[in-house]
Parts: structure tokens; sequence; C-alpha cells
């Protein structure tokens, strides 16, 4: 399903999420809030009975875990929200317009993704701020490639978000999605507990979770390369699946989203 | 009619449109649009109106049949389709977290219009629908007649050839449907634009609309200008009022026989209500389910219509709003209004009032009208469209269309 693309449409678009994104200040807030309880609760109050993880605190262990699950919700709920524009009208202003469903899908994934990702980099800002890092020069480029880490995790969650949304049509899913998609992935993302320490059958589960491996490629990004437990390697490794995931979930959404009826 | 031209911008050929491989929303509707003219869609909740401007504005894509609109074929070029219309929808379309400057900028922006060009445009059309003062509050603060104001600006903004305007003034006051009215006149005069509205309201119809499209079932019933579709109504509208029910069923066979008498029509009684509970019986009786709390909220319009899995005389009850239209279905149905079209209705009066005395039958009133579009309506749908506006029969017929849709069994 090849459609030309509209530049103008997707820049469009994604100003629109752009804009109300900063419009809703309460949701900004509440949801950065949530990721810092767990972030606070669990950091200090798990981690003073845990102790040191190798090197690093637990709270710095868990610091990319809460960047990431951020990242996860924020990403996921921006892309089922076309169900919320099918149903207060707005997408039929937007498909009656001469320009491809793939442009409007394009810009809101891109939308999706800048405002989730401006979520994680508020959720990093503070976590520095908390004492989760150690301050180098390395951890300021690592802030950096984490940016462009945290758009291609979230695109490909938007893209999933996009698919479900058009396939479902309900308000009602919403607490389904939450419960069977959303909470699994964050929860096998590695978050709280290293995969290396769970038993076999869990451990599989988190390698198919594509979450694990942005949560991966985060850690990597502000802990350094010794975190990560794949290996030496293991950055090139998470880099290719959340690469490939983005690519598959932005295909599906778009594909999807440009089948399904008014 | 500004600059009406002998130019189709639209040209329809048996457009069909099937839902869930059953439903015959529209049915092979076949017809032309003049350049520069306004033309309604008149018909009842669910006739098709809604589905065939959906087809051609692309929105939806045809079982069978097409259309051409200003030149483009909607299957082969939707995009260019698209440029040359705007389409006010029915429903809300705003974005209610954005000011209504910021929702005309986004469909500026989105049908591509320069930087400057949008600003001018926008700065006029404002004006235009009164809204200057509130352009920059968000839409959520906005009345109801202030969001349809903006969204008709907003279909206008990329200056379309063609404008579709779905029930432009449904739900509105008197006074604010007044100046929706002018607005579109002036639109059309100045700008030339050909303009589709759908509607139920005959008398929007009527002031609007050089040509009038009536549709039902799906189907096209008539398609004429206002004074046309009246003067096939030979004659004038002699509306006969009995107290009795069973009044109808007496005399009708005696006016039947007098040859000045073209034809008669029952009118629906007004005991929406009567009819409802009956209804109400019957449908519990057959699905064992359906009670009025799963009825209430959630509608919508769907533009779909008919041929459900329900015994016959319940669809035909749904379909006609009420048992006793026609004669056809319950004789003692409590239709209590009756209305003749009669030659020369001034002076016939006194001789039915006569034949009515003498029948032993209580006459309650007499009216006498020329046609008006209801009148047209009810002849050539056998329906009265004031009926079908928002009553409980209605809400069922919309209840049951919207279960369709949604596949789900209404029937036990």
């Amino acid at each position: 399903m090849v459609q030309p693309l509209s530049g103008q449409a997707i820049y469009v678009v994604l100003l629109r999420e752009l804009k109300r994104y900063w419009r809703a200040k309460a949701r900004i807030i509440s949801s950065v809030a949530q990721s810092l309880f767990f972030l606070a609760i669990f950091g200090l109050g798990l981690g003073g009975f845990i102790g040191r993880f190798g090197n690093i605190s637990y709270l710095s262990y868990l610091a990319p875990g809460i960047i990431g699950m951020g990242l996860l919700f924020g990403s996921v709920f921006s892309g089922v929200s076309v169900i919320f524009d099918r149903q207060f009208g707005f997408m039929k202003e937007m498909l009656v317009a001469p320009v491809s469903r793939t442009s409007i899908i394009i810009g809101k994934i891109l939308g999706g993704a800048a405002t989730a990702s401006i979520q994680g980099i508020i959720l990093m800002l503070v976590a520095g701020i908390m004492g989760a890092f150690t301050p180098t020069i390395a951890l300021v480029v690592g802030a950096v490639v984490a940016v462009g880490v945290m758009l291609l995790i979230t695109a490909g969650f938007v893209g999933l978000g996009v698919a479900i949304g058009s396939t479902l049509n309900d308000f009602h899913a919403f607490q389904l999605l939450s419960t069977f998609v959303m909470w699994p992935l964050f929860m096998l993302s590695g978050v709280f507990f290293p995969i290396d320490v769970v038993p076999f059958p869990l451990q599989v589960a988190m390698l198919f979770d594509p979450m694990f491996y942005g949560v991966e490629l985060l850690r990597w990004c502000l802990l350094g390369a010794g975190s990560s437990v794949l290996g030496p390697l293991g950055w090139l490794i998470s880099l290719g699946v959340v690469s490939g995931f983005n690519a598959l979930m932005v295909s599906l959404g778009t594909y999807l989203f440009s089948r399904a009826q008014v | 009619m500004g600059g009406l031209s002998e130019i189709s911008i639209i040209e329809v050929k048996a457009l069909t449109k099937i839902f869930n491989g059953k439903v015959r929303a529209v049915d092979e509707i076949s017809f032309d649009v003049k350049e520069g003219e306004i033309l309604g869609f008149l018909g009842p909740n669910g006739a098709g109106k809604t589905t065939t401007l959906n087809m051609l504005s692309t929105l939806l894509r045809p079982t069978s049949g097409t259309a051409t609109v200003n030149g483009c074929d909607i299957l082969a070029e939707p995009d260019a389709v698209r440029r040359s219309i705007g389409y006010v929808f029915q429903d809300p379309t705003l974005d209610l977290e954005l000011t209504g400057r910021e929702n005309l900028d986004f469909h500026g922006r989105i049908y591509g219009l320069k930087r400057d060009v949008r600003q001018q445009r926008i700065k006029e059309l404002l004006e235009l629908v009164q809204l200057t003062d509130r352009a920059d509050d968000l839409v959520k603060t906005y009345s109801g007649g202030m969001k349809r104001r903006l969204e008709i600006a907003r279909g206008l903004l990329h200056h379309p050839r063609v404008l579709f305007l779905d029930e432009p003034t449904l739900g509105l006051d008197p006074q604010t449907r007044r100046s929706i009215w002018e607005h579109i006149q002036r639109l059309n005069q100045n700008k030339n634009v050909t303009i589709i509205l759908t509607t139920h309201y005959t008398e929007e119809a009527d002031y609007l609309c050089g040509r009038i499209l009536i549709i039902d079932f799906g189907k096209v019933v008539a398609l004429d200008t206002p004074d046309e579709l009246k003067a096939r109504l030979e004659g004038d509208v002699v509306s006969l009022a009995f107290s009795d029910p069973g009044a109808i069923g007496k005399i009708r066979p005696i006016l039947e026989k007098r040859d000045w008498v073209r034809r008669i029509e029952l009118v629906a009684s007004g005991n929406t209500y009567a009819t409802m509970s009956r209804m109400m019986q019957m449908m519990r009786g057959m699905s064992g389910g359906v009670g009025m709390g799963g009825m209430m909220p959630g509608m919508n319009s769907g533009g779909i219509e008919s041929g459900g899995k329900m015994p016959k005389h319940v669809q035909q009850m749904l379909a006609q709003g009420m048992p006793s239209e026609n004669g056809h279905s319950d004789p003692d149905g409590g239709s209590k209004r009756m209305n003749l079209l009669v030659d020369d209705g001034g002076h016939r009066i006194p001789e039915i009032v006569k034949l009515i005395t003498d029948a032993g039958v209580v006459l309650e009133s007499v009216e006498l009208h020329k046609p008006t579009l209801d009148d047209v309506f009810l002849s050539v749908t056998g329906r009265n469209i004031r009926d079908e506006r928002g009553s409980l029969v209605e809400m069922m017929r919309r209840h049951r269309i919207v279960q369709q849709a949604r596949g789900r069994r209404v029937r036990g």
C-alpha cells in the first residue's frame, strides 16, 4: 500500500500532538510523578535492602528501566488515542483531507514518539538529580544518544498502539490493554531484576519482550557498557531488536490504520 | 442560484452500499448535480443520506457503482475528489482541545494553503461566522451553534467547488438556523460553491434548495424543484381530524368513491407512546431481552436501512413508524387524522363535512392548505416526515440499526 507522503500533513498532525500534550499539564505531571514514585520508593526502599548491584546502586540500576516505563506507557497510549480521535470525530476531519492516510499516521507516530520522549527526558533529568548516574563526560554523550534511543523505542510502541487502536473500536478495551499488554511488557523488561537471576521460563519470556532490549540500550547509554547482561556486543543486539521491532510496528500500525473504516 | 449552469459537477451512477453483506443502505442511486446549485437530500434518519455523502467524499467505498465529482472519479482519484470538496459532518469533528483559530489553521495547513493565504482567509471566515472575538478560546468552551458555525467556516477554508453539509442546522435554535441559512445562501451566490445538504427539515429544504432529492430506504423516490414537487400534488390538501379512532374506517370508503378526491392518506397518530409500548411488547415477546435501558445511550447515526431478521410485520412497523398507516397493518391502530387531496378544496369542504356528518361520525377539525413539502414527502414515501423526527419509534429503529451495524444479535 504505497501512498504519497505529504510533509506538510505529517508536520501539522505532529504539531497538533505537541500542542495537545503541552496543554494537558495535569497529565504530564501525573505520569512523571507516577514514574518517580516507582523510582523513589523502589530505588530507595528496596535499594536499602538489596544494597549494591555489582558496582552500581539499585537506584542506578532501576533508573533506566523506570525511564523505559514512562516511554512505554506514554507511547502506547498515544498510539491508542486514535480511538479517541475517532470517537470525538476529529479523525473524519483528517481523513477527508486530500492527503494519504500514511501521512496522517506517520505524523501521529512522530508526534507520539516526540511527546513520550519528552516524558523520558524529564525522567532522565530527575533521575540524574536524584543521583542515579555518575556525572562524567561519557554520561553527557550517553544522555544525548539516549534521546535518539528513546525516539526509536517510542516510535515502535506508538505503532503498536495505533495497530491496537485501529483494530479495537472500544474504550472498554483499555483496561484489557493495560493489564495484558502494558504491564507484562513493563514487568518483563528487566526493570527490577536482571535476567540472569530469574528461572529459565521467565528468562525466555523476558527475551521475547522488545522493551527488554530498549531498557538494555538505555542502561548502556546511561550507566556504561559494563551494565549489559548480553555481553560486550549487547548494545548491538539490542539496537538490532529495537530497530526491527520499530520497523515492524510502524508498518503494522500504518497498514491497519489505512484499512480501518471511519 | 448565482451562476447556475447546465454543467454537471457531480454525476452519480448506480451507486450502491451494502453493509455486512445484507443491509442495503444505498440502493443503485443515480443523479446529477448542476454546477452552482443547492441540492437538498430530504429523507428520514437512516434513509441513506449520510452514506451517500460518505461515498461521494471517498470516506466510504461503494459496494458497486461509481460517481464523479468535479470531473474526478471517486474510486480512481480520491485525492483529487477530496481536494475539490468541503464536508461539514453531522457529528462534531472539531478538536475541542484546540482553539477555534487553531482548528482552522490545522485545516488550512493540511490542505496545503500558504501562510498568508491561510491567515487572510481565517480572518475573513471568522468574521463571516461572527466568531472573531472567540477565536482564541478553546473550542470546548463554545456553544453548540458556535461549534456549528466554526465547522461551516472550516469547510470553506480551502475554497471547495462543492460543499457537503450533513444536517447543517440539526439541533440549533431557530435564530441560529436562520443565520446559517443566510450564510449558506451567501456562499452559494458569492463564491459559486455548489452545495449538497442533507436535512429532514422540509422547511429547510424548501427555503434553501433549488432542487430536492427525496431519498427513502436508499432509493431516490423523487428529484425536482420544490415548486415542481408541490405542483405534482395537484389540488389542495384537506386535513380531517376525528376524535374517535374508528372513524376513519367508516368514512374512508365513502370518500374514496368521490371522483374529486384524488388521493387519501392516513396520518400517523400523535400517540407515539402507545405505539411504542405496543412495539416494546412485541419486541419483548420475540427477543426476550431488548429493554429500554439499553437503547437510550450511544445512539449514533448509522446510515443503514432495513433488512433484518425480524418477523415481517414488526419490520414493517419499524420501517413505517406507525402501525396504522396506509391501512396495511393494524386496522384499529389509532390513526385519527387523514389528508385528502382534492380539486378546489375550499368549495369541497361543505360537501365533505356533510358526508361525514351523514355517516354519523364526529369531526373534530378541518384544515385546508396548499400542498407543502411535508405533503409531498407523505405522498412519495407513504410516511409523515414529522413523525420520523426523534420519536421513540425512531429511536427504536436507530437502536436496531446500530445493533445490526455492530453485528450483534437483535433477536434471540
